[in-house]
Parts: structure tokens; C-alpha cells; sequence
């Protein structure tokens, strides 16, 4: 969006008319104009046969994990493997996953927006949508341990005849209120971005239905002066305001963790550790998701290869930071000289947990080194393929923490093992087929490219370049 | 609203029109471009947005709600523990920024719609779908017996066509 930092000058030093916008030295060299943005961007809108396959398994797979979810409540919790002193596990594994894949959403829009990182434009929208999608997934999560989840709004502070309040002092109540914020914010951040693209659907759309929603839904934007103006600005404080909050939520999640007197959580490396893991979740999942829809919407031209490459760099400095956090926590443990935290990290790392633990070292320090690579950071496939193995990485980052540490504490009477049952996998599946189902619907409805961003960053069509091109077709005969 | 909408192919074009039209009396000139050009802002000359005032005023509203809301349920039930307060802030802040936060964004919203007149779902004059495709629009509300002058300036300008509205 417009800011208002100093404008470029309307010609470069080569004479080329440059963007308007202060986003870098970002060019689309493949892109002549707004009038090829508009329509390359709402050509993929189209329905195919391969979309309705892949939201036919999405669906599936939500099903899935919908009846085993009836199953549960029916049966109770214990079908879900939990038994003392283990009493989260996958649910909560899964829901710190998700609340991480989260956060690169906001951090690519909000943070790198604010830094002025060109590469940010053609894959924010992407990472925007994911965003609100796996903070709805997450939140499924925390609902879907309760025993009684129709009680979930007890957690909301709202009077009745008890006049009974959260404890304000909980860590879960202050995830109540990150979590909530944090949705909250990146849908209201996401759908302000996307107004204008709306009327860009509602002013090119010929299905009278359609034109209609998308009049409504864009509240009559008509790409005004004041409206540009004031756009930019609110964009700008919204970007601001949702860039703490970024180091936010993440923080408040570890507090779950940090706050509780259990070896292996106890500690104040905890919300720097968790805001970079999630960052790098979030990055693996952005991989995940726009390399396969660069391919098949032909948007090679929009989505670069020096935008992967800047931002496997991305993915490549978090995963350093993770890596040092795990090296932090091994040093700690055994400078403290407490035998209990030497006991408990052997067991993590060598003990009961080491398989757990060796797929997150391998997958979160150790795989992401390739990216120093240039070759390997410009090659697709493998970019794809190792932000599957981030993925995997990530969830078992969260499992390594929970699980050990609960199953693994102070006394040795306490000591018991874990087994995931089928209604975890199924659960975790439900998440994931819910998640692309929104996904999916999105994609083929509103536009997956910023096409007002893009747009900023074509150099606007000016009187020369009219009468050159004139020239040039004139020559030409 | 009477007016006449001029239609331009390039931005040096409009912004010339944009120019031009200072010299003239008129009503008001509303622009209308694909994306944000700093150009064309700076040839209008509007003063800053005033949004980040209401971004100010909601974040410190939603602060002071946040920390009161807490303090409010803490006093309610007064269960002292070891002689200490009963509110306690360094949690209470972490409530107080997710309320800063939450309210300052949809404050922000707030002052975005205010100010840019949002929702308006009259699209009935003084514009045209190709200003949200490729092309620019400028539209000058003004009498009808300026009308003829202000149709001569948007053309020598460079405006592709001219419309008297409605």
C-alpha cells in the first residue's frame, strides 16, 4: 500500500520509469502493466476439476476428524490416550503448531511491510490467509481438550448471576485474550488488504450474484484519492500494531509452559524460543503452500525465484535461532548442576524421547543448512521438500516439549510413558483437512495476489512510454 | 451530484489534469487510480489522514480497559495472600496490550471508514469499472455552465473521454 515515505523519481538514471512506491529495488520485468495484473490474477478464479478433488479429500479428512472428535466426547477423554501424569499431548502439540504456522503470516505482512522488504509483495496475501486459517484451526485445539467443550466461554470474563471471573493471573486466560486479539487482528488486516481487490472483482465479474456479493463485500470502494489516502495510513498503523503483537502471542503461548514448575519448561529462554520457532513453522508452511500454487496458477512471473531465495534466507536465519535455542537449553541443563535437569534432559535426548527429539534436531538445525545453498535455495523441489520435513520438525518440536517434560518429572513414582491413539491421528488429520477446506475455498474466490500491491510495484503507464511504444509499432511496419 | 468524469490511459496525463483543474473554479476533483501513486497524491496536496488519531485514542482506551477490567474482577473478590495486593499488574499488562492492541486496530478500521466515507454502496455517478483495472478518473462536481470549461481543460489535458454526468 501507498506510504509515505519519498517517492522515486519518475525516471530512473536509464531512463526507465520506475515504481511509485518505496518496496526496494523490486521489479517485475514479465509484467507489462495493470491491465495484465488484473487479468492474469482473476484469471485462476475458475473452478477446476483439480480444485474440486483436492476440496473433496480436505473435506474428507475435516470429517474424519469430526467423528472421532463425537466419538470422544461420547466415550470421554481417556480415548485420547491421556491417563496421569500426561495430561496434554497431541491436542495441545497441535495447537502451539498451529498458533506458529500462524504467525508468518503477520510477520511477512506486517513486520516485513514495515521494513520495506519487496520480496514481501507477491506472497503476503498467501501467508495473510494462512494465517487466519491456522489461527481458526488452532483455536479448535484448546476446545477440542475440554471435557465438557460446550462450557468453552467460561474462559470469556462476562458478568452473570454468580458473579464468578477467570482467574486473570492464568496463563490460559491470557491465551484467551492473545488468541482472540490475534485473530481477530489478522482478519481484520486481511480483509482490509483485500478491499480493493474486491472491487476490482465486483467491477470485472459478469455473474450478477457474484457482482453483487462482491459490491457488498468491498462496501463501495471506488479507488478514490481519499479513500487511498486514508487507506494507507490505516494500513500502516494496523501493520504496526499487529507487528508486537506478533512477538506477542507466541510469548503468551510459551507462558503455558514457562509459567509451570516442570523440568524442561521453567525457563526465560521460552517466549524468544517459541517466537522464532514459530516464525520458522510459519516460513515452512508458506513453502508448503505457494511453491505448488506458483506452478499451477502459472504465477512464476509474480511469485520469483528471488522471492524464494530471500525468503529461504528468512527460513534459513530462524532455524539458527531455533538451533541455538536447542544448544542453550542442553548447555543450561547441564551447567546448572542439578541432577534432575541432567536426569531429564538425558531422557529427552538419549532416553525414552530420543526418536522424538533426533526428527526435531534433524529436521529444524540441521536440514535447513542446506539452505546456505544458493543452488538449493533457487530449486523449488527441494524448497518444497524440506518445508514438508519443517513442518514435521515443528510439530515434534511442540511434542519433545510437552510430552517429555509431563511424563518425565521430579519424582521417579511419577514416571510414565504416552501412546497417541487412533482419535489423535484422526483429530490431527480433522485439523488439517479443515484448514486446507478454507484454504481451498479461498483460492478459488478471491484473489491469492495482492493485485492493488502488485500493481504499486508495475511502473504506471505515462504519455513517453505511450508514444514510444507508438513509435515502435510504427517502425515496425 | 452533477459533474463532468474525465478518463485518463496515463498518470502524467491525469496529474496535469489534476493541475490544471487548481486554476479553475469548481465544486471538488476526486482522482481515481488502480494503486496508490505518489504523484498524483502530491499534485492534490490533502493534508495527512487523521486515522492515526483514532489509532492513538483506541490503543489508550483499550489499555486502560485492559487493566481495569482485571483490577475491577480482582477487588470483587478479595482473597489477600500473604499480605500482598490484591491486583497484581505485571499480569494485568499482559491483558492491558492484547486490549491496546485489539481495540487500537479496530479503532484504526473505525477511522478508516469515518474518514473515507465507507460503506458507500451508491456506485451511480462519477465513476467507471476501467479505474479499477488499468486507467484513471477525474471527476469535478461543478455547475452546469462551468461544465464547458472544465470538459476543455480534462481534454487538453489528455483525457481519452469526457462525460458530462449525470
Amino acid at each position: 500500500m501507498a506510504t509515505s515515505a519519498p517517492p522515486y523519481p519518475i525516471a530512473g538514471g536509464d531512463g526507465a520509469p520506475r515504481p511509485n512506491v518505496a518496496t526496494g529495488d523490486r521489479r517485475l520485468p514479465a509484467v507489462r502493466d495493470y491491465e495484465q495484473v488484473t487479468r492474469e490474477i482473476t484469471s485462476v478464479l475458475r473452478p477446476t476439476v483439480a480444485w474440486f478433488i483436492g476440496l473433496s479429500i480436505a473435506i474428507l479428512f475435516m470429517l474424519t476428524g469430526a467423528g472421532a472428535w463425537m466419538y470422544q466426547i461420547h466415550e470421554g477423554l481417556g480415548v485420547a490416550g491421556y491417563h496421569p501424569p500426561v495430561m496434554w499431548a497431541v491436542y495441545i502439540v497441535s495447537f502451539v503448531f498451529w498458533v506458529g504456522i500462524g504467525h508468518a503470516g503477520t510477520l511477512i505482512s506486517a513486520i516485513l511491510y514495515l521494513f520495506r522488504a519487496g520480496f514481501r509483495t507477491t506472497i503476503y496475501r498467501c501467508a495473510e490467509v494462512m494465517t487466519v486459517f491456522a489461527v481458526m484451526t488452532a483455536g479448535l485445539f484448546p476446545v477440542l481438550h475440554l471435557g465438557r467443550p460446550w462450557k468453552f466461554f467460561w474462559l470469556i470474563p462476562y458478568p452473570h448471576w454468580r458473579w464468578i471471573w477467570p482467574q486473570f493471573k492464568s496463563p490460559l486466560v491470557w491465551d484467551v485474550f492473545a488468541i482472540l486479539t490475534y485473530l481477530t487482528v489478522s482478519a481484520t488486516f486481511l480483509y482490509i488488504g483485500l478491499l480493493p481487490d474486491l472491487a476490482v472483482l465486483r467491477d470485472h465479474d459478469t455473474n450478477p450474484v457474484r457482482k453483487k456479493i462482491f459490491a457488498t463485500l468491498s462496501l463501495g470502494w471506488r479507488n478514490s484519492d481519499r479513500e487511498w489516502r486514508h487507506f494507507a495510513r490505516a494500513y500502516l498503523f494496523l501493520a504496526a500494531l499487529a507487528t508486537p503483537l506478533v512477538l506477542s502471542v507466541h510469548s503468551v503461548v510459551s507462558f503455558d509452559f514457562a509459567m509451570a514448575n516442570t523440568p524442561g519448561w521453567h525457563a526465560t529462554i521460552f517466549p524468544p524460543y517459541f517466537v522464532a520457532g514459530a516464525i520458522f513453522s510459519g516460513i515452512g508452511m508458506v513453502f508448503t503452500i505457494i511453491i505448488p500454487l506458483r506452478k499451477w496458477f502459472g504465477f512464476k512471473h509474480y511469485v520469483t525465484l528471488n522471492d524464494l531465495d530471500a525468503s529461504a534466507k528468512l527460513c534459513l536465519f530462524t532455524s539458527m535461532v531455533v538451533g541455538c535455542a536447542y544448544l542453550t537449553e542442553f548447555y543450561i541443563g547441564w551447567y546448572s548442576g542439578n541432577r534432575i535437569e541432567h536426569e531429564f534432559w538425558w531422557n529427552r535426548v538419549f532416553g525414552q524421547w530420543w526418536w522424538a527429539a533426533w526428527i526435531m534436531l534433524i529436521c529444524n538445525m540441521v536440514l535447513p543448512l542446506s539452505l546456505f545453498s544458493q543452488k538449493l535455495r533457487r530449486n523449488t523441489t527441494w524448497l518444497f521438500i524440506l518445508s514438508l520435513f519443517i513442518n514435521l520438525g515443528m510439530w515434534f518440536e511442540r511434542f519433545v516439549i510437552i510430552v517429555p517434560s509431563l511424563s518425565h518429572e521430579f519424582e521417579p513414582w511419577q514416571w510414565a510413558g504416552y501412546q497417541a491413539t487412533w482419535v489423535d491421528f484422526a483429530i490431527l488429520c480433522g485439523s488439517f483437512g479443515w484448514f486446507f477446506m478454507w484454504f481451498l475455498l479461498f483460492v478459488k474466490q478471491l484473489p491469492i495476489l495482492a493485485i492493488s500491491e502488485v500493481k504499486e510495484i508495475v511502473p504506471p503507464k505515462r504519455r513517453q512510454m505511450i508514444a514510444a511504444a507508438s513509435v515502435g509499432v510504427g517502425g515496425g511496419d | 451530484m452533477r459533474g463532468v468524469l474525465g478518463r485518463f490511459r496515463e498518470v502524467d496525463a491525469t496529474v496535469a489534469a489534476i493541475n490544471a483543474l487548481k486554476r479553475q473554479p469548481s465544486t471538488g476533483v476526486t482522482v481515481y487510480s488502480p494503486a496508490p501513486d505518489h504523484s498524483i497524491a502530491d499534485a492534490i496536496d490533502a493534508p495527512v489522514s487523521v486515522v492515526r488519531r483514532y489509532a492513538l485514542i483506541g490503543g489508550l482506551c483499550g489499555m486502560t480497559f485492559g487493566y481495569w477490567i482485571p483490577i475491577y474482577i480482582s477487588k470483587w473478590w478479595p482473597l489477600v495472600v500473604g499480605g500482598k495486593p490484591v491486583p497484581s499488574w505485571i499480569p494485568y499488562t499482559i491483558i492491558s496490550f492484547e486490549l491496546m492492541v485489539l481495540i487500537g486496530a479496530l479503532s484504526t478500521v473505525a477511522g478508516l471508514f469515518i474518514n473515507a466515507r465507507l460503506p458507500d454502496l451508491r456506485l451511480t455517478v462519477g465513476y467507471d469499472a476501467r479505474f479499477s483495472d488499468g486507467e484513471y478518473g477525474v471527476w469535478v462536481e461543478c455547475l452546469p455552465e462551468q461544465a464547458k470549461a472544465v470538459t476543455e481543460t480534462l481534454r487538453r489535458s489528455g483525457a481519452v473521454e469526457v462525460r458530462n454526468e449525470p
